[in-house]
């Protein structure tokens, strides 16, 4: 990339100011920052690799975290059990109505777990859509009919190296079909920029998905027939990379931002052979990027915004990892948001999912359960 | 370690940059003017080169005795410009003058010298109801002039239409009033010596005198100047005064010259003369501009409308081209008036590549010395919120610990557990590095200000502020722009770092991100009280200290995260090597230990990805245009050090706080006693840790001063 193409580039932007992508709006609204996230009670001991929640029927709680699925009962949640282990990362989570457990397993693809409450759990697999593999599995949800859907972040990365799609700009995701016994796969919706999480609407009329890369959610309504209807887009130019969604109860959803775009993520986007270079030869630990939980490593890169002045990190810093939640309406409206700010505990939130004691929120960031109990409305 | 002597520093690495001179040329005010004296240059060549005879000097002292005129006019038309106003009415009154010139000599037959005074005091009193109306009345200067003028011209016409016959009959007999029109002084036409004559005293007036000031002021804010006690009223007025004069003088000339009156005379030179002065950098706006710059537009003007006379060009084709070129020039004026600034920040960071040397690992299990451990997370905490940003520490004596703090304050803390806090002293600016001297006073590098001392007693006194200016630099770098950390020799000279020439206290971290060697070292001799640059063009020097032998100097470059060592004896004197090659960070101060080793602080740790930076200049650039300045990318600033070196620059061990939390941004360390004591630029305490084998009798004082010295003196 030359001084020419930066020319260009600066051209076009004159010319063209909204055509490429629109500037990381400011956190105002019912976006403003808050610490509701810190504020949280933690639900039971940290969750190392926690990543996707669903709520079964009976009001059994399901965890994904690193190779098992936990299964939460009790009072308060208290007790967990593993129901499956896998030989790859579990992900994407969904009950599905008639009561099995529909797994993402990374590096293989669908897993549909039976029963298992007394003798061994049996599991049925769907591995690949119109011949194409379904290694990295985002999230799943079953619609009222039975039908299951599920999305692809990414055929070129699977989903643990969502950086690297991210830094090349992905956009090679997909929205994969089946019928309710994993019959008649097929891809629905073909090049996404990285689709985080898919979700039915509550009213049941049509099926929400997340395109984290293009900060955007989408719906597309439920059709009798195994095609999806026209795609619109709900939500755009989200400050942050939405990834799961889940009904809240009370006709939304809760969407779930895995980080916040920073400006300086946004212009090494658009440079081109820094970013080239910064892939080639640095460990990604240490890419500019989001991160979904702070490691602290004198590595990692700084911001001068994040300098600790007078011994206390400012909250309102650039942030590298963040925590966000948002409740939404079926127009796209945000009603609120829980925040945890820099230099918060609950960052990198992967899932969230609605019980009768409040919202559960799954820090992937910080291996952590936490338990939102008030709405603000 | 190799001991590679350094020259990139003054040459090479020097690079030349056309944007860099580019942005330093547009923040001089004689910049300016640059343009339209190019285009002066270029249109008398232009018409040497298409005209005959046009370069010779008959030619040009004739070209010159037509000039003379229209440039009294417009430099009256300036004067009033600069006041913030304008004058209409200048060539009425020029063709006024120049009919009372002819009156005077002709029809009451007056002697040369009253000729000139009566006509010049014509001018002042036409000029006088301008000022009075504009200047008392606070008539709007536009209207105003506009209406004089529409009079005066009628009143030239009725009057000469009752005199013509009278001027045409009539002829002088004065050979003082032939020399006015035909004369010349050592072969320069008498008018043009008289304009230069009141160009020169003009140019005092207006940059070197009290009212120039003041009238200037008025131009650039008539409300501030007000406020800053200048008498408004009276300045207008006299500047329409000196405008009406200057036009009278025009018009003697004129008058001279001609010997005749005619209803053209000085018709349109009120736009002429604007044309000119805004197409040579006076400003519409007012507040801006010199006699030169009016002249230049004037010449300009000149020899456009009279080459395109001679080109055979019609008159109204030339009317027009004058009436583009205004129209350019106000349009041009206006946008760079608002955009110069503008324009100097948008193009005065210029980041250049970096030539850094490899980082080595930090990592716990690297075996290097600079693995990372958890030494100083429990260092023992002084002064937690009591102090702000303590930049660098110093102990003396009687073991009070000093802290130089963001506040502009020395903060002082005494008793056995540092329970006993005091304002030491409060110099203002920013506090950076510190060092006893042999009397015990308290030197003080503050940056925004100089080298400051402070007595044992409190006393706040100055030591130095500026240093020789470097002869070929635009930007005036004799100021100490940003001092930061000193040491002092054996002799008592003090050696301290200005670690930017280009940018300030709240701006360096763009010095670090332009990555270019801005810096110097700096001497301070008080046998001599003289100030001299040692090493020009220097990365970011911060840490300064003189070797235990005193026979050299060490310094620590932050933005190139390496040690440099400055010989002041010896063999190599004058010569400067580098010391430690390969830092894993950016180091901040250095001082001596007990053993004869050094400490040095790490302030920042390198990131891949800020070294990727420094690499790509284009990056950085186009980051501090498109990024908040909040977003810019940084070293490690969160996670700094301490390291051990030998004298022969081998680091040994390190100490470190990889949380950040008890010491972010380290900048200092100063042993005294068997403990180490750390500050920070940003923290909100002192810390303190106790080292193994460190002489629990060492302090600094003697170590320079008293029975420590080691440099044999």
């Amino acid at each position: 990339m030359g001084v020419f193409d930066h020319l260009i580039s600066d051209i076009r932007q004159i010319l063209f100011p909204n055509a490429e992508q629109d500037a990381v709006p400011s956190m105002d609204g019912a976006f403003s920052p808050n610490d509701r996230l810190d504020a949280c009670e933690q639900l039971g001991p940290p969750l190392p690799g926690a990543d996707d929640i669903a709520v079964a029927a009976d009001g059994t709680l399901y965890v994904s975290a690193g190779r098992d699925v936990i299964r939460l009962a009790g009072p308060a949640h208290g007790e967990r059990s593993v129901v499956a282990s896998f030989d790859g990362a579990a992900g994407g989570l969904a009950v599905h109505p008639d009561g099995r457990l529909l797994v993402c397993v990374a590096g293989r693809g669908l897993a549909a777990v039976h029963g298992g409450a007394g003798g061994a759990p049996q599991v049925q697999w769907l591995e690949a859509a119109d011949g194409r593999p379904l290694h990295g599995l985002t999230g799943v949800t079953a619609g009222p009919d039975g039908r299951i859907f599920a999305t692809v972040g990414s055929s070129r990365h699977p989903a643990e190296r969502w950086l690297h799609d991210l830094m090349e700009k992905g956009r090679s995701g997909y929205l994969v079909g089946c019928d309710a016994d994993l019959g008649a796969a097929s891809i629905l919706l073909d090049g996404l920029a990285f689709p985080g999480g898919v979700a039915v609407a509550p009213d049941k009329q049509s099926l929400w998905f997340t395109e984290s890369w293009s900060h955007r959610v989408l719906k597309a309504p439920l059709a009798a027939s195994s095609r999806l209807g026209p795609v619109d887009v709900v939500m755009r130019n989200l400050p942050g990379y939405p990834a799961r969604l889940a009904p809240d109860g009370e006709g939304g959803l809760l969407l779930a931002l895995v980080g916040v775009r920073t400006h300086l993520i946004e212009f090494v986007l658009r440079e081109d052979d820094y970013r080239r270079e910064m892939m080639a030869n640095i460990p990604e630990a240490y890419w500019i990027g989001p991160a979904l939980g702070g490691s602290h490593d004198c590595l990692e890169p700084m911001q001068i915004g994040s300098v600790k002045a007078l011994g206390i990190q400012k909250p309102w810093a650039p942030p590298r990892s963040y925590g966000l939640l948002a409740r939404i309406d079926t127009d796209g409206e945000v009603i609120e948001s829980w925040h945890s700010r820099a230099g918060g505990h609950v960052h990198g939130v992967t899932a969230a999912c609605e019980t009768p004691a409040g919202v559960i929120v799954v820090s992937k960031g910080n291996g952590r359960l936490v338990i939102a109990r008030e709405k603000s409305l | 370690m190799s001991m590679t002597t350094w020259n990139a520093m003054s040459g090479a690495a020097r690079r030349f940059s056309p944007r860099l001179l580019l942005s330093e040329l547009m923040m001089k005010q004689w910049f300016e003017p640059v343009i339209p004296f190019l285009v002066m240059i270029g249109l008398a060549l232009y018409f040497a080169a298409t005209i005959p005879d046009y370069a010779s000097v008959a030619n040009s002292v004739s070209l010159l005795r037509l000039f003379a005129e229209f440039g009294f006019v417009a430099l009256a038309m300036a004067v009033c410009l600069i006041s913030g106003g304008i004058d209409l009415s200048v060539g009425a009154i020029f063709a006024i003058g120049n009919f009372a010139a002819l009156f005077f000599l002709l029809v009451l037959g007056w002697p040369t010298w009253a000729v000139i005074a009566a006509t010049l005091a014509v001018g002042g009193v036409l000029g006088a109801f301008n000022g009075f109306l504009i200047g008392y009345l606070k008539a709007r200067p536009f209207l105003t002039t506009l209406v004089t003028l529409i009079i005066l011209r009628a009143a030239v016409n009725l009057l000469n239409g009752a005199y013509a016959t009278v001027f045409a009959t009539n002829s002088p007999d004065s050979a003082v009033w032939d020399f006015l029109g035909e004369g010349s002084v050592l072969g320069i036409p008498i008018n043009a010596a008289t304009l230069f004559a009141v160009l020169l005293v003009g140019h005092l007036f207006l940059s070197r005198s009290r009212y120039g000031w003041h009238l200037t002021a008025i131009g650039a804010s008539r409300k501030a100047a007000r406020h800053a006690g200048i008498r408004v009223r009276l300045i207008l007025f006299a500047a329409y005064v000196l405008s009406g004069i200057l036009c009278a003088a025009g018009g003697i000339f004129y008058a001279a010259r001609q010997a005749s009156t005619d209803s053209t005379t000085g018709v349109g030179w009120e736009f002429q003369a604007l044309t000119a002065v805004v197409l040579g950098g006076v400003s519409l706006a007012g507040g801006k501009g010199t006699v030169w710059r009016a002249m230049i537009g004037a010449i300009i003007v000149f020899m456009l409308t009279n080459g395109l006379v001679r080109m055979g060009i019609p008159g109204y084709i030339t009317s027009a081209v004058i009436g583009v070129i205004l129209l350019a020039a106000v349009g041009i004026d206006v946008k760079w008036t608002k955009n110069r600034g503008k324009a100097v920040q948008k193009t005065y960071v210029n980041p250049a590549a970096m030539p850094l040397a490899p980082a080595p690992s930090v990592a716990a299990a690297s075996g290097t010395p600079f693995a990372q451990n958890d030494r100083l997370i429990h260092a023992e905490a002084i002064g937690v919120d009591q102090v702000e940003g303590p930049e660098d520490v110093i102990l003396d004596r009687q073991d009070r610990l000093y802290g130089s703090t963001r506040d502009g304050n020395i903060i002082r803390f005494s008793g056995l557990r540092f329970e006993r806090r005091e304002v030491f002293a409060h110099i203002g600016g920013r506090p950076l590095g510190m060092q006893f001297d042999k009397d015990e006073n308290l030197i003080v590098c503050v940056a925004g200000m100089g080298v400051y001392g402070v007595k044992p007693d409190g006393e706040v006194f100055k030591v130095t502020d500026e240093t020789n200016r470097t002869w070929y630099k635009l930007n005036d770098d004799s100021r100490l722009r940003m001092a930061d950390d000193l040491d002092i020799g054996p002799d008592g000279k003090i050696y301290f770092s200005d670690c930017t020439t280009r940018y300030e206290m709240t701006t360096n971290t763009l010095d670090i991100l332009e990555g270019r060697p801005n810096g110097r070292l700096v001497v301070y001799d008080p046998a001599t009280r003289r100030t001299r640059t040692l090493i020009n063009h220097f990365y970011f020097p911060n840490g300064i200290c003189v070797a235990h032998d005193g026979r050299s100097v060490l310094i620590a470059s932050t933005s190139l995260c390496k040690i440099f060592r400055h010989w002041l004896e010896g063999p190599r004197k004058g010569q400067t090597e580098v010391l430690i090659d390969e830092l894993p960070g950016n180091p901040d101060n250095i001082n001596r230990a007990s053993n004869g080793d050094y400490w040095l602080a790490l302030v920042g740790i390198r990131t891949p990805t800020f070294d990727l930076a420094t690499r790509k200049p284009g990056f950085r650039l186009r980051m501090i245009k498109q990024v908040p300045t909040d977003e810019w990318l940084a070293p490690g600033l969160n996670h700094g050090c301490i390291l051990r070196f030998t004298e022969a620059g081998e680091v040994l061990e390190s100490w470190w706080d990889p949380t950040g939390i008890s010491h972010s941004t380290l900048t200092s360390m100063r042993e005294h006693k068997g403990y180490v004591y750390l500050g920070g630029l940003e923290n909100n305490r002192i810390g303190r840790i106790k080292v193994d084998g460190a002489d629990p009798a060492w302090t600094g004082y003697e170590a320079y001063w008293g029975a420590g010295r080691r440099d044999g003196r």
